[in-house]
């Protein structure tokens, strides 16, 4: 049933576009991008991290690509892979030592250091300074330049598939299992106890994440044949943990529901500026309140006493301990 | 098989454990007594590797380990429990006791990115393995709940699956009865006298008498920070100093 509806997607993604318009293959390719931006955050967040900092890395990954494109003449398709290659260095220099933190103390020192980034492209001329870098070009393939939407959509389709695919299977490896074990600090210390190097394990999660975000962040700019320090901002950060929140942490399926549902949303609302941010603000604050698992997980009133416990003592356990 | 050498710790101005010393033999079920504040948990810390010793030295297998990460002494086959039961709570028990079996089984991310068929072998023989410490402790009954949803008396249990998973050598249990009823106590200590100690040596801390007297070979007796008996569980009650220590804080007997 699930490979099913899931065959039918993949079809629908493989063999509608050319019937559509610009417009629309212009959302799929925004969608495609921000899926895998999400489910990479996903994997930090799956180990208890909150970070208000992803952009930093996807423009780590931007501005590498670009600039070896524009400046030195290497290839995009290349330029993708040492985006991910530069975002994922950082992402292990400052994991080594900032995933020793916990709570607000981590997502802080991110956010920070996406700050630092930001500052550093805008300040430096280099870098394109605040005007960034134009005339980013797209990859070509068999001596063609894949300049039309409907080409490039295959890009980041099939960028973005093998993302994904490799982003579901991790958390079904062993590896992606351990990491489940590292949520919290209390977890955190039985792991130890039982072998699990913890910090080891986080920071390769954490150049995983970042590894992907400036992959796509790569690509990304090469969509957009531009990068400036505007582009990946703070706002883009915050974005990606409002379609994780609200499509929900229990399962994978919960973070790609939300950025799909918002980035479709996102871009009808575009146009209107400011109401964007309005509308994810009260999507966020109902969905919080409502169903605090996210769109993935059933309502709050369904749940109440409905869920059967595993266990008939379970509900007694339950009540003891809240007694 | 463990030696403590002279282990002192300080806190500050504290001094936790001064010059604590002992041994502790292959196969022995070990007792650390006290009354509370003196130190039991520190020493128990200390020698699972929680944090290091100020001054002396942890030797276990004639390897000095004083200090070591506690996921490196795991590796050396040192498992412990936590005396707050530390569970992963949202995982099931099977999965809990899965984790256990993480020193055992390389990681093999790109096979298990592809689930080749040679890895979906392993982890079957991985479920199997934890399958039968759940069984051993007789909550294989248990297997899909979710942990965090188990009964007291199961979720103590489930601590020591984690830890048995792990293969160890020395296991540490800090007070693996604590919380629990009569009855539970019992089952547990029955476990842990029998099927247990068959496995590894065992260190407990506990200071519930009728569990010392009762399932433990030695006990060792810490009264603020220094050690002041070590012998078998029915001098307890004879040793004088112990009696004073014990007086009017915990019965005995």
């Amino acid at each position: 049933m699930k490979r099913g509806l899931l065959g039918l997607v993949i079809s629908a993604l493989v063999l509608l576009p050319p019937l559509g318009e610009p417009y629309v293959l212009h959302v799929a390719i925004v969608v495609l991008i921000h899926v895998v931006y999400a489910q990479a955050l996903y994997v930090i967040m799956r180990m208890g991290y909150l970070s208000f900092g992803h952009a930093g890395y996807i423009a780590l990954g931007g501005y590498t690509s670009a600039l070896l494109a524009t400046k030195l003449g290497i290839s995009p398709w290349i330029g993708f892979l040492a985006g991910g290659i530069v975002a994922a260095l950082f992402a292990w220099a400052l994991g080594t030592v900032t995933l020793k933190l916990r709570g607000i103390y981590f997502s802080l020192s991110v956010f920070a250091f996406a700050e630092v980034v930001n500052a550093v492209f805008r300040a430096f001329e280099v870098f394109g300074g605040p005007a960034g870098i134009a005339a980013v070009p797209r990859p070509a393939l068999f001596g063609t330049q894949l300049t039309t939407h409907l080409q490039f959509y295959y890009v980041v389709l099939v960028v973005s598939l093998v993302s994904l695919f490799f982003l579901y299977r991790l958390q079904w490896t062993r590896f992606g299992c351990t990491l489940l074990a590292l949520r919290t600090r209390a977890t955190e210390a039985l792991a130890e106890s039982i072998g699990i190097n913890a910090a080891r394990h986080k920071t390769f999660a954490f150049v995983v994440s970042c590894f992907f975000c400036g992959v796509m962040g790569a690509v990304h700019v090469h969509y957009l044949r531009f990068v400036s320090p505007f582009v990946f901002t703070f706002f883009l950060s915050t974005d990606l943990l409002v379609y994780v929140m609200v499509g929900g942490l229990g399962s994978y399926w919960g973070p790609m529901l939300g950025t799909v549902l918002l980035t479709g949303l996102g871009e009808q609302l575009f146009a209107a500026g400011y109401y964007k941010s309005l509308v994810y603000a009260v999507v966020l604050l109902v969905v919080i309140l409502a169903l605090p698992g996210g769109l993935i997980s059933p309502p709050r009133i369904f749940r109440r006493g409905g869920r059967e416990p595993a266990v008939p003592e379970a509900a007694a356990a339950t009540a003891a301990r809240e007694r | 098989m463990l030696e403590i050498r002279g282990i002192t710790k300080q806190f500050g101005g504290l001094m936790a454990l001064q010059d604590v010393a002992f041994m502790v033999n292959r196969g022995e079920l070990v007792a650390l007594v006290g009354p509370n504040g003196a130190g039991k948990s520190t020493l128990f810390n200390i020698i699972a590797g929680a944090f290091p010793p100020t001054r002396g030295q942890i030797i276990f297998n004639g390897r000095d380990v004083t200090g070591l990460p506690s996921h490196d002494l795991a590796r050396l086959g040192v498992a412990r429990t936590f005396q707050q039961t530390t569970l992963f709570g949202e995982q099931t028990a099977l999965e809990n006791v899965l984790h256990g079996r993480h020193r055992h089984v390389p990681a093999r991310l790109l096979a298990g990115l592809l689930a080749t068929p040679s890895y979906r072998e392993e982890q079957r023989e991985v479920e199997r393995h934890a399958l039968g410490v759940l069984e051993l402790l007789g909550i294989a009954a248990y297997r899909d709940a979710i942990a965090a949803d188990l009964p007291l008396g199961i979720q103590k249990l489930l601590t020591v699956a984690i830890a048995l998973a792990t293969d160890p050598v020395l296991l540490l249990l800090d007070e693996p009865a604590a919380g629990l009823s009569h009855d539970e106590a019992t089952r547990m200590m029955n476990l842990v006298a029998s099927e247990i100690r068959q496995r590894c040596t065992v260190v407990l801390v506990e200071h519930n008498m009728r569990i010392v007297a009762g399932w433990c070979d030695r006990a060792i007796v810490l009264h603020f920070g220094q050690k002041i008996y070590d012998g078998t569980p029915d001098g307890l009650t004879r040793d004088q100093r112990v009696v004073d220590a014990y007086l009017g804080v915990a019965e005995l007997g």
